[in-house]
């Protein structure tokens, strides 16, 4: 795959991406992004092996997934806090800005695998057969991490 | 349950527009290709190094053994006289030659100590 390929392909899915790994990085768009261009690069140096046989997007969300999960292993867990799980600015303080901090605050207290499930299926509109691949696990248990992220997730957004 | 639902789509994260981030993906891409030109020009050096030594090593081995068909010695009287040319400088020279065999020793292990420590850093 040309580089010029690459980028045109990336181009399409950057904005889903980045909203994928937002959702995961509890609303840290800096930390978000740099896991976003790790991925991009893996991908690239890894373009050799993209046969086609899945979707493009796919198989970048799955290797944002795993760049994200290296991430999480190389930060101890005492370092992130919930505090710190939405850093929106301070002006934004309307409606909308509560709502988006209730939400990240929420995710970053369900399981990684849950959250990026619930990320997936709702904020990217993916179908169950496509988050099976990019989370590496049989259809079944997209589903029941599915329907324990939203029972977690209920128990700590106020509707 | 549905109302969970629809909040969560309702409230999708939104990602600021950063034209910035194509341009650095592309940057770092770009960083790859270095990466990966300077790596096959090292493997193209190495495999150049590697014929030469080969062609080297035959033109040598052909050139012995003309000479050693060209000009026969008694195998016996030569590899005597090697042998107690050898035993003679040994004799002579074993109390200098202690040092240098100790001072290379102690450089040897301290080249494999500090090889196995920059390894263990990455």
């Amino acid at each position: 795959m040309t580089q010029e390929r690459f980028i045109s392909l990336v181009r399409a899915e950057q904005e889903p991406l980045r909203r994928f790994l937002l959702a995961l990085c509890g609303g840290d768009a800096a930390l978000a992004d740099d896991i976003a261009q790790d991925a991009l690069v893996r991908a690239y140096v890894a373009s050799g092996s993209f046969l086609g046989l899945s979707k493009f997007s796919t198989w970048l969300f799955r290797i944002a997934y795993n760049c994200y999960i290296d991430h999480c292993r190389k930060v101890r867990p005492d370092q992130t806090s919930l505090e710190d799980a939405v850093a929106l600015p301070a002006s934004e303080t309307s409606d909308a800005s509560f709502r988006y901090q209730q939400l990240y605050q929420a995710l970053e207290r369900i399981p990684e695998k849950e959250k990026a499930a619930i990320a997936l299926f709702y904020f990217e509109d993916k179908s169950i057969k496509e988050i099976s691949a990019i989370l590496n696990m049989p259809q079944g248990t997209v589903k029941y991490q599915l329907s324990m992220g939203r029972n977690h997730l209920k128990q700590y957004i106020q509707l | 349950m549905k109302e969970i639902e629809e909040f969560l789509r309702e409230n999708k994260p939104v990602v600021k527009d950063d034209p910035t981030f194509i341009l650095e993906a592309q940057r770092r891409m770009e960083a790859v290709e270095g990466i990966k030109a300077e790596v096959d020009r090292q493997r193209c050096y190495g495999r150049l190094a590697l014929i030469i030594t080969l062609m080297v090593g035959l033109f040598l081995g052909v050139v012995a053994t003309a000479i050693a068909y060209l000009y026969p010695l008694d195998a016996n009287t030569v590899g005597q006289g090697i042998l107690d040319s050898i035993r003679q400088f040994l004799t002579t020279w074993k109390q200098h030659l202690l040092l240098p065999v100790a001072l290379l020793a102690i450089a040897l292990s301290l080249v494999l100590m500090s090889g196995k420590r920059s390894r263990s850093t990455f």
